[in-house]
């Protein structure tokens, strides 16, 4: 599928995350989370796993996360690439 | 749940709560939005652009989830929007709630402290990456509203100064030439000097985030706090990221607001350990080159008096038929 709009998914509150998702040439993922230092390699896996479902190869993702767990992260990413994608 | 607030009744109720906190409300926003309990308003905050404003809490519901949750709404607002990064002005005291959300401090000043959402900063200074050279290096910013044979003056004194220097040219489109117009005049007109780097300012120096005046008390020297953060900004932010020793500023003679400006950078740059040099303005039959003394020229159509002002390659375009829309602009308005 193929990164159409620029759109936006979850929420500022703890324990869950806001990703942003907009059309680039390229594929671009940045992460900021308040326990980026431990958690920020499974974060990216999240994402990358969530792009490979939607066989995506270009957009930009940004991932502001205040410490969401896995199914969470997962959750929001469908919801964005979906809204993304339609 | 938080909500839109669209009707005179509740913007009147925001008012009121704003103003209970001892801030000024503010009507230009985009967004205002509310959470109510009991059919009370109980908090309430406000987007202009990418700019968090009018953020209050009343007391008694305060360290709770409501800030993340208006920020959220107010985010969704602008989906839209295509925006990078969000600004927030807040109290020093107030910072953490929002370094918890994950906003980080661009600059702390004793009465304010300036927050970002997103990575604009880190994004814009990868973006410069390449133009970055060791050294003592120095800095000018301008609007080059447009580029004259004083900016270039001034570029050619400080360029022999310092081992790069670097052209700041403030992105902000309200000038009565555009942005890209601006820049490129910059770039052609200094092409010939080796040791000269032209980039765009971004949000960073100069730019619409500045501090909303309902912050403070009436009477607080707005101004003077506005021109702090935006020194602070680029003493902190921008000089350490391009080794950026001195800033050059051009002497002042009209503007007011403009020679305040010069004035402050003196005193705080100078407490940052940034030296500030200022260069006397060239002048041409005993009158310094300015650009507004260019646009009043060009509204006159003066074309043989632009000669001795700009530099041939903004004499082109003032020439050119891409200027119709400027001399439009300048008809129609005043000052800028």
């Amino acid at each position: 599928m193929e990164i159409k709009r620029a759109v936006q998914a979850g929420t500022m509150q703890s324990s869950d995350l806001m990703v942003f998702i907009e059309p680039a040439d390229e594929l671009e993922i940045e992460i900021e989370s308040t326990v980026k230092k431990q958690f920020e390699h499974l974060i990216r896996a999240q994402i990358e796993a969530a792009l490979e479902t939607f066989a995506i190869c270009s957009g930009r993702i940004r991932v502001n996360d205040r410490g969401a767990l896995d199914y969470a992260i997962a959750a929001r990413l469908e919801t964005g690439l979906r809204r993304a994608c339609s | 749940m938080v909500v839109r607030l669209i009707s005179e009744r509740d913007q009147n109720s925001a008012r009121q709560l704003v103003e209970a906190q001892g801030f000024r409300f503010e009507e230009n926003f985009d967004v205002l939005v509310g959470v109510f309990d009991a059919g009370e308003l109980i908090a309430t905050a406000a987007r202009e652009g990418h700019i968090f404003k009018m953020i209050c809490i009343r007391e008694d519901f305060q360290g709770g989830s409501l800030l993340g949750e208006l920020l959220t709404e107010l985010i969704a607002s602008c989906s839209a929007c295509r925006r990078d990064n969000f600004f927030v002005f807040t109290k020093p005291e107030r910072r953490s709630s929002f370094e918890q959300l994950n906003f980080r401090v661009l600059v702390e000043h004793p009465q304010l402290c300036l927050l970002e959402y997103g990575n604009g900063l880190q994004n814009y200074l990868r973006q410069q990456r390449e133009l970055v050279r060791p050294g003592n290096n120095g800095a000018i910013v301008m609007n080059a509203n447009p580029f004259t044979l004083g900016h270039l003056y001034l570029v050619e004194q400080a360029a022999a100064q310092v081992d790069q220097l670097y052209l700041f040219v403030v992105r902000e489109d309200c000038s009565t030439f555009p942005f890209a117009t601006r820049i490129a005049l910059v770039r052609e007109g200094v092409a010939h000097l080796a040791n000269v780097s032209v980039l765009e300012t971004s949000d960073y120096a100069v730019s619409r985030v500045t501090f909303p005046a309902y912050f403070l008390k009436a009477g607080a020297d707005v101004e003077t706090l506005q021109m702090e953060v935006d020194l602070l900004l680029f003493a902190r932010c921008l000089a350490p990221a391009f080794n950026i020793t001195t800033r050059f500023v051009g002497t002042e003679p009209y503007c007011r607001v403009t020679r305040h400006y010069n004035e402050t950078m003196i005193r705080l740059l100078a407490e940052e350990g940034i030296k500030t040099v200022l260069l006397s303005r060239r002048e041409v039959k005993g009158e310094p080159i300015s650009a507004s003394l260019v646009r009043r020229l060009l509204k006159k159509e003066a074309f043989e008096e632009l000669d001795s002002l700009v530099p041939e390659t903004t004499l082109a375009c003032l020439r050119s038929h891409q200027a119709a829309e400027i001399h439009e602009r300048l008809r129609a308005q005043g000052r800028h």
